[in-house]
C-alpha cells in the first residue's frame, strides 16, 4: 500500500501546515487532517499492533467506528491511551505513540504470538487459567505467574500514573428536540423542528457538520452536497432557537429523554484559553430526540482480511473526498453491494486507479456495469478475496470464483496486485442509541441489518439510521420525523440509481487451511474463534459475546457485531433475528473518566466550615473530617503528639474552663400549635410538659424500636422549639421529621426549617465556666438560680445577642451559648478574652470525645443502628404514658433478649492505649478466629482516671462488670487486658455539673 | 429518571430520596399487635408492573410526593404529594 | 453592632479573573446588609399569608408555584408550598412580619445569618449557572421574579431571577464558601469580576 496525499481535493486546508511525532518522529500535515489522513499522506500505512497477536495493523474506518489505529496522546508526563486516529485532529506539537508493540512498532517481538495462535484462541483464559490446580500449567495460581506476561503482551494502550491535569466541566441543557447527527437527515429534521419554533440542540461527533454530504457524489439543487450543508449548517446556527454543537459525541440515552454527550472543546487545540475545558460533559434533558446517526458499512470476513490496506471502502472514499488522501495507488474494491460503486467512481474522479472490482454478486445493475466501465476497472463477478499478500501492508489479493447462493469457492486462485482493498459488507443502522434506550431491535431483510426497535420514549429515528438509503427518502423522512407539518421545500437531488441492500454474504469461507479472517479486529476475535464457541457449548449469542470478547472492546463492535451473529447464525442453521442480538450499552463512544466527574475535581465534596473556622486555623488547630465538616481536632503546640495534647486540653476543662466550637450541631426550627403534640410522638419521653425557657434530653428511636438519635430541644415560646440533633445526623433527623409531618400525621400544624446554619455555638466547659460568663454577660444572670441546669436566658455578650443554654455533655459544669452565624468569631473571641484570667483554652474534638468516654455518653459509635435504649442504659427515657415512634417495636423478644450487647466501660490493664475497633476476648493470647463476646466503639487516655480507657458493647454487658477480659485487634497486632467496669467511669453521682 | 415535582416541575432523580412503598399504612399507635406492626415495618411489595412509592424532593422543595412508578419500564404516570394523598385516605 | 462577618474570608478577591482576555461574562458579588425572613402558610392560610406578607413589605405576589417579585433591595418569593423568602434591607423585617402573621396564619422564622445570598449578573450567567445546576434557566422557564429551590452536589441552593441577566443564589452559610469557589470555577472560562 502507497498511500499519498492527492494533488488536489479535501476539505483540509493546504495553505496551513502542522507538524505532529508520531512514534519520535516529525510529521507535516494540514489543518483539518486527521491523524489517520496526514500519516497516509505521509505514507505511513502501519499504524499498530493486534491486541493478542501483534499483528500489524493499518486505518480500517475513517470515523468512530475504527478498530485498529489507536494511538496514545503523549503530553508531559499524562498518556491518553486508545484514541482512534481517524477521530485525532492534529495540531502543531501534538506528541502520539503507537500500541501495543515492543520494542517498536516495525519491529515487534511479540508478533510471536502469531505462532502461539492455537494457544490464544477463544476461551484461552478460561481453559488455562481457571479451576482447580491440577498441575503447574493450570488455575489461578499459574495466572498470577503469567499475569504480567501477559499484561504486556496482549492489550490496547498503557494508562498514565500521573494525575490528570486538564480541567472537565459539566454542562446542564435543556431543548424540545435534541437531533443527533448532521448528516442529510439531521439537518432536514433540525430545520422542520426549528420551524415551528422547538428549542432544537443538534450535536454532530465530528469536527464539521455535514455527515455524508462531505463525500457525496451527489448533487443538490445542482451544487456541491459538502457546499449545501455548510449553508444548513451557518443558516441553523444562526437562529436563536437553535444550538449546534460540533465535536460532540451523544454517548448515552437514559430514562426520561435524557442524553449524555460529550463534546470535545479543546482537545483539537495546542493551548487553551484560562478556563477552558477540554472537555465537556453535557447532560441533555429533552422533550423529543432525533435519532440521524447514519449507518456504519461493515466488513466482509474473509482470510487474511486484516492487513494494512484492507479498509472499508467508504473509508477509501472519506479519505480521498474529504482529506485529499489516496489510501493506495492501485486500489481494487471487494463487496456484496452497489454502494462500493460510488466509492469507486469517487476515488477515480480523484485521480486514483481502480484495477478490479469484486463483486459476490454474479449479476449486478446496469449502473453498476457502466462505473466499472468508465472507470477502467475490471469487473469480477461471482468472485470473491480468498487471501491476501502482505509483509507489513498489501501489495496482492487472490481472487476466486464464489457462488453466492452455495457459499461455494472454485476455480483456480487468480492474484492481483494492489495496495489498498475496499470492502463493503453492506450498511448496519447506528441503532446504539435506541438500543439503549430499550426494546429489542427488529432484523430487516432487505438491508441484512438490525434496525432501531420501536420507541419506548419520545424518540424517532430518520435517515439511513432508519433505514432508508437513498438521499430522496431520506430527505423527507428526515422533514417528516422533524415535524409532522413539515412544508419545507426540499432539494432536488441528483443521485445514481445504486442499491445499498446487500447480499446477504458476511463471510468468506475456503475449504482446507487458510489465513486468519477477522470478525472483531480490535479483540482479534476470528471466525474460527466463532466455529470454537459453538463447538464448546456457546451458542447464544450472549455467551458467545462473553466467551469469544467478540464486540466487547472499545468500539463496541461497530464494525464487528452483525458480521459475528451472522456467521454463528449460519453455524447454528437459523436465521440471523433467530440467533438474536446483544444488546448495545453507553457509552456509544469511549468517554474519559474526567469528563464524568466535570467540574468534582480533587475534591469531591464541598467543605462546610462553622463560622469560627479561620480562627481556629489561625490559631493552630488541625482539623479533620466530620462528614462535610472540617472541625478542631486538636490545638497542639509544638513537639506535643496528639495523644498530649488533647489530654492537656481535657485536663484543662475538668481543672478549670475550656471552650469548643459546637456550631455543627444540627438545629431544627419547629414551630406550630401541634409542635409539642409532634415532639411528644418523635421523641420517646415528654416534651409537652417542658416549660418555656428549658431544654431537655431527647431520644428517638426508628420505627423498628432501634435507637436513631439524641440532643437535646429546647422551648423558646408555647410554640416554639429548637431541637439539636447530632452532627452526623442532621440530614437524616431532618428527613425523618418530615417524613412524619407529611406521610403520617399531615394533620399536624408543624413547619420545620434548618436552622444549623443560623446559629454559631461554643460550649464552655469546667468549673470556672460559670465565672467566665459573670464577667462577659449582660442583660440576665447566669447564676444557678436564674440559669440553673438545663435552663435558658437570652442576654449580650460584647453587644452581640446570645441564648445561653446550661448543658453538659462533659459531665462538667458546661453552658452553650448560641449566637447569629455572622457574630459567630466575636463571640468567641469574647469568650477567650472574658476567659483569659480562668486560662481558658480551645480543645478540639479528641477531648470532647475523651470527656465523653470518661463520663459514658454515647454517640454515633454506640447509636450504630443497632442497639436498643436498653442495650445503652437508656431506659429510663421510655416514657410508659404514650406511644412514640419505635414504641409498638421495643418489647420484642429479640430486642429484650438478655445475650445482647450492652454498654460497659474499659480499663487497660496494661497501661497500654486500646485500639477502637478491638474485639473483646477470653483469650489470654491472641488466637484466630477467637470467640468474640463484644467490641470497643470509642477508647482514649482518660487524664482524669490516669488510664486508658474505653467504651464497649458487650454480650451480658452489666452482669460482666468487674471481670477481666481482653482487648484484641489482630489487624494492628495488639492484644491487653482490660477490667469491664461501668461506663460511667468518672463522676457517676453528677456532683460537678450541677454544682 | 426525572420526576415531575407538582411545585418545582421536572427534575432529575438526583434531587429526591427514595422513601419507601406507599402503599402501606401506619398501624393505630396504640395498637400493640405484633403481627400487624411486623407487617408495616418489613414487609415491601415489589411488584414488577405500577407501584406507589414516597419520594422526599429534598434537592427541591422538601416535600415528600407520592410517585405511581412502573417499577419495570420507569415510567411513571402521576406524581401528587404526599398530603394529599395520605388526605384522600391513601388514594 | 458589628456588621456580619462575610463567610468567605480570604477567598473573597476582587478585581477580574479567569479568562479575563474574553472580556467579563459575568459579575459576582455578595450581598450583604440583607435581612432575610421565611414565611411558611398552613395549607388553608396561603393566600392571607401573601397579602400579611404584602402588608408588612410592600411587595405582593402570585399564588403559584415559585412565583415571585423584584422591587428594588426587596423581594419575595415561594420555594415550596406555602413557603416564601422575604428579603429586604430594613433590620426590622423580623418583627414587621411577626407582627402580620400570627402563629394561626403561620410561621416566621429569621435567617439573616444562615443563608448566603450571592448576585450573579452579566451576559454568560444562564450559561455559568448551568454548568452547577439542573434547572432550565432560559427566560421563558425560569421568569424575572421566578424563584427555584435546587441543588449543586452536596449544597441546596435558592434562586431567584432579578431581571434576563442577573440571579440571587442563595445557599446555607457554612457551604458558602466551597459554594463561592465553585462558581468561580465555573465563571472562570467566560472570565468574570468580583465586586
Amino acid at each position: 500500500m502507497t498511500s499519498w496525499r492527492l494533488p488536489n481535493g479535501g476539505r483540509i486546508e493546504r495553505a496551513k501546515s502542522v507538524g505532529f511525532t508520531f512514534d519520535g518522529k516529525v510529521y507535516r500535515g494540514h489543518q483539518g487532517d486527521t491523524l489517520a489522513s496526514a500519516l497516509l499522506a505521509s505514507g505511513i500505512t502501519l499504524f499498530g499492533r493486534s491486541f493478542k497477536y501483534h499483528r500489524p495493523r493499518g486505518v480500517l474506518a475513517a470515523g468512530s467506528d475504527e478498530p485498529n489505529a489507536l494511538v496514545t496522546i503523549i503530553s508531559g508526563d499524562v498518556r491518553e491511551p486508545n484514541v482512534r486516529a481517524t477521530e485525532l485532529e492534529i495540531y502543531d506539537g501534538l506528541i502520539v505513540q503507537s500500541q501495543n508493540r515492543f520494542p517498536s512498532l516495525e519491529h515487534d517481538l511479540m508478533a510471536v504470538n502469531q505462532l502461539a495462535g492455537p494457544l490464544l484462541s477463544a476461551g484461552f483464559y478460561y481453559k488455562t487459567f481457571m479451576g482447580p490446580a491440577i498441575g503447574p500449567l493450570k488455575s489461578t495460581r499459574f495466572w498470577m505467574f503469567c499475569e504480567k506476561f501477559i499484561r504486556r503482551a496482549a492489550g490496547l494502550g498503557k494508562a498514565g500514573t500521573v494525575a490528570d491535569p486538564d480541567r472537565y466541566e459539566r454542562m446542564n441543557a435543556f431543548c424540545d428536540v435534541l437531533v443527533v447527527g448532521s448528516g442529510p437527515a439531521g439537518l432536514i429534521a433540525a430545520e422542520a423542528a426549528a420551524a415551528t419554533g422547538a428549542r432544537v440542540i443538534v450535536a454532530e461527533e465530528r469536527p464539521v457538520a455535514g455527515g455524508s454530504l462531505l463525500a457525496s457524489g451527489e448533487t443538490f439543487d445542482g451544487r456541491n452536497p459538502a457546499v449545501w450543508a455548510r449553508e444548513k449548517v451557518d443558516a441553523l446556527a444562526s437562529l436563536p432557537n437553535v444550538r449546534f454543537l460540533t465535536r460532540t459525541s451523544v454517548w448515552g440515552y437514559y430514562d426520561g429523554n435524557i442524553l449524555t454527550a460529550v463534546e470535545h472543546v479543546s482537545d483539537h487545540k495546542p493551548n487553551r484559553t484560562r478556563g477552558q475545558p477540554r472537555q465537556r460533559h453535557w447532560v441533555i434533558r429533552t422533550g423529543k430526540t432525533i435519532l440521524a446517526t447514519g449507518a456504519f458499512e461493515r466488513p466482509i470476513v474473509f482470510p487474511g482480511n486484516d492487513c494494512p490496506g484492507v479498509m472499508l471502502a467508504d473509508a477509501v472514499r472519506r479519505f480521498a473526498v474529504e482529506y485529499g488522501v489516496g489510501a493506495g495507488k492501485n486500489v481494487t474494491f471487494f463487496t456484496n453491494n452497489d454502494s462500493a460503486y460510488d466509492a469507486a467512481r469517487a476515488l477515480s474522479m480523484a485521480g486514483v486507479n481502480i484495477s478490479a472490482i469484486i463483486d459476490v454478486r454474479s449479476d449486478v445493475s446496469g449502473t453498476c456495469n457502466d462505473i466499472a466501465n468508465v472507470i477502467g476497472a475490471e469487473l469480477l463477478l461471482g468472485s470473491a478475496v480468498t487471501g491476501t499478500h502482505a509483509g507489513k501492508t498489501l501489495s496482492s489479493i487472490t481472487v476466486q470464483h464464489f457462488n453466492a447462493e452455495t457459499g461455494r469457492i472454485s476455480g483456480a486462485p487468480r492474484e492481483i496486485k494492489t495496495d489498498c482493498l475496499g470492502v463493503s459488507g453492506g450498511w448496519s443502522p447506528a441503532i446504539h442509541l435506541a438500543s439503549q434506550a430499550g426494546g429489542k431491535p427488529e432484523w430487516d431483510e432487505d438491508l441484512q441489518a438490525f434496525l432501531a426497535p420501536e420507541a419506548n420514549q419520545n424518540w424517532v429515528v430518520t435517515g439511513s439510521a432508519a433505514g432508508y438509503m437513498d438521499t430522496v427518502s431520506v430527505l423527507s423522512d428526515a422533514a417528516t420525523k422533524g415535524s409532522a407539518n413539515s412544508r419545507l421545500i426540499l432539494p432536488t437531488i441528483e443521485a445514481s440509481m445504486l442499491d445499498s441492500s446487500p447480499a446477504p454474504i458476511f463471510e468468506i469461507e475456503p475449504a482446507g487451511k487458510s489465513q486468519k479472517a477477522f470478525v472483531d479486529f480490535q479483540h482479534d476475535v476470528t471466525a474460527s474463534d466463532i466455529r470454537l464457541a459453538y463447538r464448546e457449548g456457546f451458542h447464544s449469542v450472549e455467551h458467545l459475546k462473553r466467551y469469544t470478547t467478540l464486540g466487547m472492546a472499545t468500539d463496541q463492535g461497530k464494525t464487528s457485531n452483525v458480521p459475528g451473529l451472522a456467521i454463528m447464525a449460519d453455524i447454528r442453521g437459523i436465521s440471523i433475528p433467530e440467533a438474536g442480538t446483544t444488546r448495545f450499552r453507553a457509552p456509544f463512544t469511549p468517554v474519559s473518566m474526567g469528563v464524568i466527574a466535570g467540574e468534582r475535581y480533587g475534591d469531591l465534596r464541598p467543605h462546610r466550615l462553622t463560622p469560627m473556622h479561620d480562627w481556629h486555623i489561625a490559631n493552630g488547630a488541625k482539623t479533620y473530617e466530620a462528614g462535610l465538616w472540617h472541625r478542631p481536632m486538636i490545638y497542639g503546640s509544638p513537639g506535643e503528639t496528639i495523644e498530649q495534647a488533647y489530654t492537656r486540653e481535657a485536663r484543662a476543662v475538668r481543672e478549670s474552663v475550656g471552650i469548643v466550637d459546637v456550631s455543627t450541631l444540627g438545629k431544627i426550627d419547629i414551630q406550630g400549635p401541634d409542635a409539642a403534640e409532634f415532639l411528644d410522638r418523635v421523641y420517646t419521653n415528654m416534651f409537652s410538659t417542658l416549660p418555656v425557657g428549658k431544654a431537655r434530653y431527647g431520644l428517638m428511636l426508628r420505627e423498628d424500636g432501634i435507637v436513631f438519635d439524641d440532643g437535646t430541644t429546647w422551648r423558646l415560646t408555647e410554640t416554639q422549639f429548637l431541637m439539636t440533633t447530632t452532627t452526623a445526623n442532621a440530614g437524616p433527623v431532618m428527613q425523618h421529621l418530615e417524613y412524619y409531618l407529611d406521610c403520617v400525621w399531615p394533620d399536624l400544624r408543624v413547619h420545620l426549617t434548618s436552622v444549623t446554619d443560623v446559629w454559631a455555638g461554643a460550649a464552655i466547659s469546667g468549673p470556672k465556666s460559670r465565672a467566665v460568663l459573670e464577667t462577659c454577660v449582660t442583660g440576665t444572670k447566669v447564676d444557678n438560680t436564674t440559669l440553673p441546669f438545663m435552663g435558658i436566658v437570652h442576654g449580650r455578650i460584647d453587644d452581640i445577642p446570645v441564648m445561653v443554654c446550661r448543658l453538659s455533655f462533659s459531665g462538667e459544669i458546661a453552658y452553650e451559648v448560641y449566637t447569629g452565624a455572622g457574630y459567630g468569631t466575636q463571640l468567641w473571641e469574647a469568650l477567650i478574652a472574658a476567659g483569659k484570667q480562668f486560662n481558658i483554652i480551645p480543645y478540639g474534638l479528641e477531648a470532647l470525645g475523651t470527656l465523653r468516654i470518661e463520663k459514658g455518653h454515647v454517640t454515633g459509635a454506640e447509636i450504630d443502628g443497632r442497639t436498643t435504649a436498653h442495650d445503652l442504659h437508656l431506659d429510663w427515657m421510655l416514657s410508659k404514658k404514650k406511644a412514640y415512634v419505635g414504641s409498638a417495636m421495643i418489647n420484642r423478644a429479640g430486642l429484650k433478649d438478655e445475650h445482647r450487647l450492652s454498654l460497659v466501660g474499659l480499663i487497660s490493664l496494661d497501661n497500654q492505649s486500646i485500639n477502637g475497633g478491638s474485639h473483646i476476648v477470653s483469650d489470654k493470647t491472641p488466637r484466630e478466629p477467637a470467640d468474640s463476646f463484644g467490641h470497643v466503639t470509642a477508647a482514649c487516655y482518660s487524664p482524669a482516671l490516669g488510664k486508658y480507657i474505653g467504651l464497649a458493647l458487650v454480650k451480658h454487658g452489666t452482669s460482666m462488670i468487674g471481670k477481666r477480659a481482653f482487648a484484641t485487634d489482630l489487624l494492628r497486632d495488639k492484644h491487653g487486658a482490660v477490667e469491664i467496669v461501668s461506663h460511667h467511669m468518672f463522676d457517676k453521682d453528677g456532683s460537678r455539673m450541677h454544682g | 429518571m426525572i420526576i415531575k415535582c407538582p411545585y418545582c416541575g421536572p427534575r432529575d432523580v438526583i434531587e429526591f430520596t427514595y422513601q419507601g412503598d406507599a402503599t402501606r399504612t401506619r398501624p393505630n399507635p396504640a395498637s400493640t399487635d405484633q403481627d400487624t406492626w411486623n407487617a408495616y415495618v418489613y414487609d415491601r411489595s415489589n411488584p414488577a408492573k405500577s407501584h406507589r412509592e414516597f419520594w422526599l424532593h429534598g434537592g427541591g422543595c422538601r416535600q415528600h410526593l407520592v410517585v405511581t412508578r412502573d417499577i419495570s419500564t420507569h415510567i411513571i404516570s402521576s406524581v401528587v404529594y404526599a398530603r394529599d394523598y395520605i388526605h384522600a385516605g391513601g388514594k | 453592632m458589628a456588621d456580619l462577618q462575610s463567610p468567605l474570608g480570604v477567598t473573597f478577591i476582587p478585581g477580574n479573573h479567569g479568562n479575563a482576555a474574553g472580556g467579563t461574562g459575568v459579575t459576582l458579588q455578595e450581598r450583604k446588609g440583607i435581612s432575610l425572613v421565611q414565611v411558611t402558610a398552613w395549607n388553608n392560610t396561603i393566600s392571607t399569608v401573601l397579602t400579611a406578607i404584602g402588608s408588612a413589605t410592600g411587595v405582593i405576589i402570585q399564588n403559584t408555584p415559585g412565583s415571585g417579585r423584584v422591587a428594588g433591595e426587596k423581594s419575595v418569593f415561594g420555594f415550596a408550598p406555602g413557603r416564601f423568602m422575604v428579603v429586604g434591607a430594613t433590620p426590622d423585617l423580623e418583627q414587621r412580619l411577626r407582627a402580620a402573621i400570627s402563629t394561626d396564619l403561620g410561621t416566621v422564622i429569621a435567617l439573616t445569618h444562615g443563608r448566603t445570598i450571592f448576585r450573579i449578573s452579566g451576559e454568560q450567567v444562564e450559561w455559568v449557572l448551568a454548568k452547577l445546576f439542573a434547572i432550565d434557566f432560559s427566560e421563558h422557564a425560569f421568569p424575572v421574579g421566578a424563584g427555584r429551590a435546587t441543588l449543586h452536589h452536596d449544597i441546596h441552593a435558592l434562586i431567584q431571577r432579578i431581571d434576563s441577566q442577573t440571579f440571587d443564589i442563595y445557599v446555607f452559610r457554612t457551604f458558602a464558601r466551597s459554594f463561592w469557589l465553585t462558581l468561580g470555577h465555573a465563571a472562570e472560562e467566560v472570565g468574570y469580576l468580583v465586586e
